[in-house]
């Protein structure tokens, strides 16, 4: 029975009902079937909750191994009965990469990392060393070997699970939104190590919810929606989609050239904002109206040694949303955090209409909505949490704060029991209660679909029209034209050029973003080019 | 390549390597011979040399920072106990012995569980226990507290940080609420990296009933036996002094 | 094919410790530790000593019962107190501290399961037994008084600490530091369980 027509059938989920013991960790799903052929690619995709994080966990054996429930239904993968064995005895056949590269390493170094698994199936030794070597190779982290793991950026660290995964040689992988803590250069070394993958022969299914990395790889796209799978289709199909189709599905963009397309659209209507931003010219004067200079933010560790961040000067539109783009490592969350004062020993002013705010001042001033929010929200329900922001306490204000952000039915919850969106809002919530005026975002769409994305925009949206300067560590540039009115591009831990959201301003912010097409071009001229360079 | 592989794991810095059932014995050599032992008797000198350990260590991987950071702590506790406390009394006097005196106990251990953390890796370390034949209910855990402590950091900081932005570090002075709101989150996010953590670990076949192969290769080498020559005998010299104390 | 059609419940109860139960096992007993040690910074300051008998069952009572929502089988809390035991062993807290441990340890194993891991009254008493291996630091102080002050004295804390800490801690003291491990380690088991119903179960992570 395990032939399809033409491919071998590997991943089999027959008739396979599932709901979790407790509901917080994930959503349940009903009577999925689905065949996967062998060396074929799937996405999962669907809006959050749709329950396709489980369909991954009953591959892998996490369900029922480890989340616990109700399970009916039948899951293999080739001759192996999942539900029936022991995790340990999956491991070998599945590899698993994660959501949160911070969370999913069990070692502390590279080298051990990588030789994880092997060592826990018991492989001789030449055997594991001779995989790790090949691994590291594959993955091009021959240079992160033997590196302290708490070390390294996200990208390192999601290569380095890779790698790990890789070398146990698994027949089938499974990806679990693996791009969401990623900046763009990661994301299309993600997408590299993917093609590599099928071109070994292995299946990968992948649930995500940024979808244009996947371009070119997918083989059939599965659209889950409350725990069934209603649609299947090709990548072709789900491209031909229009704007309005994908939003109604709440499918983020399957290609970012379409993005181009959306500014050309904007362009055309007239009252959008891309036409305002165009009187968006600031001035360099720290006294001007309308404004928001930074002078001389800086950090250096080792005692001025090593300089992480050094911002000349940089003037931002007041009461509109700004987007801070850049490579990973290149001093983004330090500025964030020089900016709102938590870092220490930051040097460095800002000015606001004529006002200066030092380090101490700061940290009154401004607000950041932190991007794990879950340290940042400290009491038993919501309404406390906006109450605790307060000089005076006040309830109606409280409550108004909160019906503005939709969180009024909420304000009895724990805060921490929230939804990740909730949570931001409620950590919104207790910045406006606080009069901050300066509110910094760090990622707020990492691990969010079209629909939350598109909530998140709306908020910054509202807290715009509020008079908030509100700053945006990105790299999500849906998400950026969906807000943002200004560009600041920090490389290096210095200002590498900032623009209005114009005409111009946007091609430009997309060009930045466009790492994998770069690519793809300059390997289609490397090929065009190398049959004439060879004889020489 | 897989040799040189190895050494990564082993040194990321080069230098002497040590077998970490070494560095386990030392730490704990150095724990109770300093923190329990007296000072007269053979401990005359089996201090000062317990103490130049972590020095020693420090150099011969060539952690010049932290070498030279231990040192000059040291001697600025040191002096400072020898001449200020003479010269002070009462409060102040006893704000010297708590910042300094303290501070030159413990110095030494906390350099040694430095050296023990920063120069053994996870697998290094589940090598080491496995060859003492601890059984793996004792290895899991003690090599997820080894990956656990600097998360716990990590995160206990960032409260902080959003501690001090809500102007909350105090708890609006109520102690209950300043240890709650510390407390809370913090187990709460360690929680749940636990479960990333352990869901990550068991997909890649921990605790597989098979024996586990470890890439690098522990073994007591000349440069072990000489620093553990050198514990025994202050192990000696602390017995000794134990004795004549407590007998 | 065999019938897959029927429904299986997961959830365990009993049985062997698997590598999930030791993954919990190690990440609790390193938020014991810390918060542990955290409390212990306190006892920089002599007359703070004795409150370590009340603080640490206190603050890690909280820690303790959240670790119990985890515990369905025999042995982790066996397994803590052996880790607890070896880290103050390694930081010179005397070499009481293994077999007390053990003992205290299994007190509340046998108590747990005697209530099939569900019994909350049974886990507070067991945050009370866990809580005396506190007590197995200040031993050295009462069966070797004399030692200790002549190491404490010679030491760089100084004559003045060592009196002040034999002050704050006559030989009369032990059995009252020994109840005191005991009742506040009930008071952090009743505490832990009330912080589990105002945040950890409304969090959704107990």
């Amino acid at each position: 029975m395990c032939t399809s027509d033409q491919h071998k059938t590997v991943v089999s989920l027959k008739d396979v009902t599932f709901a979790y013991a407790e509901s917080e960790n994930g959503a349940s799903i009903k009577n999925i079937d689905l065949d996967i052929a062998e060396g074929e690619c799937v996405l999962l995709c669907g809006m959050s909750g749709c329950g396709k994080t489980t369909v991954t966990r009953l591959i892998n054996g996490l369900i029922p191994h480890f989340y616990e429930g109700t399970l009916s239904g039948s899951v293999h993968v080739g001759d192996l009965d999942i539900p029936h064995i022991e995790l340990y005895e999956t491991a070998g056949v599945v590899g698993s990469v994660f959501q949160n590269p911070r969370s999913q390493f069990f070692t502390v170094d590279v080298t051990s990392e990588i030789a994880f698994g092997c060592e826990n199936i018991g492989l001789p030794k030449e055997t594991v060393l001779d995989r790790v070597d090949k691994a590291a190779r594959e993955l091009n982290v021959q240079k992160l070997l033997g590196r302290d793991l708490f070390e390294l950026s996200g990208g390192e660290k999601q290569k380095v699970a890779c790698a790990s995964v890789s070398a146990l040689e698994p027949k089938v992988l499974v990806l679990d939104e693996p791009s969401s803590n990623l900046d763009m250069t990661a994301i299309a070394d993600l997408s590299d190590q993917i093609a590599r993958w099928k071109s070994q022969g292995k299946t990968v299914v992948v649930d995500e919810h940024r979808l244009f990395y996947l371009k070119g790889l997918v083989d059939r796209v599965i659209y889950l929606r409350d725990g069934r799978i209603v649609d299947e289709m090709t990548w072709e199909e789900l491209e031909s989609f229009s704007d309005n189709e994908r939003a109604a599905l709440g499918l983020r963009v399957p290609d970012l050239t379409m993005l181009s397309r959306q500014i050309e659209q904007k362009y055309a209507q007239s009252g959008d904002r891309i036409h305002r931003n165009r009187n968006l010219r600031l001035d360099t004067s720290i006294s001007a109206k309308g404004q928001v200079s930074l002078l001389g933010l800086s950090f250096s560790r080792d005692g001025g040694a090593t300089k992480i961040l050094d911002l000349q000067s940089l003037t931002l539109p007041r009461g509109k949303a700004t987007a801070i783009i850049g490579p990973n490592g290149a001093g983004k969350t330090t500025f964030a955090r020089c900016l709102c004062g938590i870092q220490r020993g930051a040097r460095g002013v800002m000015w606001i209409d004529g006002t200066s705010y030092r380090r101490r001042a700061r940290l009154k001033k401004c607000f950041q909505v932190m991007q794990d929010v879950n340290h940042q929200l400290f009491t038993e329900s919501v309404e406390d949490e906006v109450l605790l922001s307060m000089d005076e306490p006040d309830e109606q204000q409280a409550d108004a704060i909160l019906d503005s952000l939709g969180l009024l039915e909420l304000k009895d919850l724990h805060p921490l029991s929230l939804s990740g969106g909730q949570k931001q809002r409620c950590a919104i919530a207790s910045a406006l209660a606080a009069r901050r005026e300066v509110i910094i975002f760090d990622e707020p769409t990492s691990g969010l679909d079209r629909a939350h994305m598109q909530r998140v925009a709306e908020n910054i949206q509202q807290l715009e029209e509020q008079g908030k300067t509100v700053l945006i560590i990105t790299h999500d540039p849906e998400f950026i034209l969906a807000c943002c009115s200004y560009v600041a591009h920090i490389e290096g831990g210095s200002l590498a050029e900032s623009y209005a959201l114009d005409h111009e301003g946007y091609r430009r912010m997309l060009a930045f973003f466009m790492v994998k097409e770069k690519r793809a071009e300059i390997n289609a001229m490397d090929q065009k080019h190398s049959p004439l360079s060879r004889p020489l | 390549m897989p040799q040189q592989i190895l050494r990564g794991a082993v040194n990321n810095k080069g230098g002497i390597t040590l077998d970490p059932r070494t560095k386990i014995f030392v730490a704990f050599i150095l724990g109770v011979v300093l923190l329990t032992g007296g000072y007269n008797g053979g401990m005359a000198w089996a201090r000062p040399t317990l103490t130049a350990i972590p020095l020693v260590l420090l150099l011969s991987v060539r952690k010049w920072g932290a070498a030279v950071g231990y040192s000059l702590a040291f001697l600025a506790s040191y002096f400072a106990m020898t001449y200020l406390m003479p010269i002070t009394s009462g409060p102040l006097n006893f704000l010297v012995m708590i910042v300094f005196g303290i501070f030159l106990q413990f110095l030494p251990c906390i350099m040694m569980f430095y050296f023990v953390f920063s120069t053994t890796t996870v697998s290094e370390f589940m090598a080491a226990m496995e060859r003492m034949h601890l059984t793996d209910k004792i290895t899991i855990p003690m090599s997820v507290m080894f990956r656990f402590f600097p998360t716990v950091n990590e995160e206990f900081g960032d409260i902080n940080d959003a501690m001090r932005m809500r102007g909350i570090s105090f708890g609006k002075g109520n102690l209950g609420a300043m240890i709650e709101y510390r407390l809370v989150p913090m187990m709460v996010c360690s929680v749940r990296i636990g479960e990333d953590l352990a869901a990550a670990a068991l997909t890649r076949g921990l605790g597989a009933p098979v024996k586990r192969t470890n890439v690098c290769s522990v073994g007591f080498h000349i440069q072990d036996l000489i620093i553990l020559a050198v514990c025994a005998a202050c192990l000696v010299a602390f017995g000794e002094w134990y004795v004549s104390v407590h007998f | 094919m065999s019938d897959q059609k029927n429904v299986q419940s997961t959830k365990k109860t009993g049985g062997k410790l698997n590598a999930k139960d030791l993954i919990n096992v190690g990440i609790f007993t390193a938020l014991y530790l810390v918060v542990m040690v955290l409390c212990a910074m306190l006892g920089f300051i002599p007359i703070f000593i004795p409150l370590l008998s009340v603080i640490i069952p206190l603050v890690d009572g909280i820690v303790f019962m959240l670790f119990l929502t985890r515990v369905k089988k025999f042995g982790m809390v066996l397994i803590m107190g052996i880790i607890i035991s070896l880290f103050y062993l390694m930081g010179g807290m005397g070499s009481f501290m293994l077999p007390i441990a053990i003992v205290v340890s299994l007190i509340a194993e046998f108590l747990l399961k005697s209530g099939n891991y569900q019994s909350k009254k049974k886990s507070i008493f067991a945050n009370g037994f866990f809580s005396i291996s506190v007590f197995g630091n200040f031993l050295p102080i009462y069966t070797s008084r004399d030692a200790y002050y002549q190491m404490l004295a010679s030491s760089s804390y100084g004559a003045d600490y060592a009196n002040t800490l034999m002050m704050c801690m006559p030989d009369w003291s032990a059995p009252i530091l020994f109840i005191c491990c005991f009742v506040f380690g009930l008071l952090g088991g009743v505490l832990g369980s009330s912080v589990l119903k105002k945040h950890f179960k409304r969090a959704g992570i107990a």
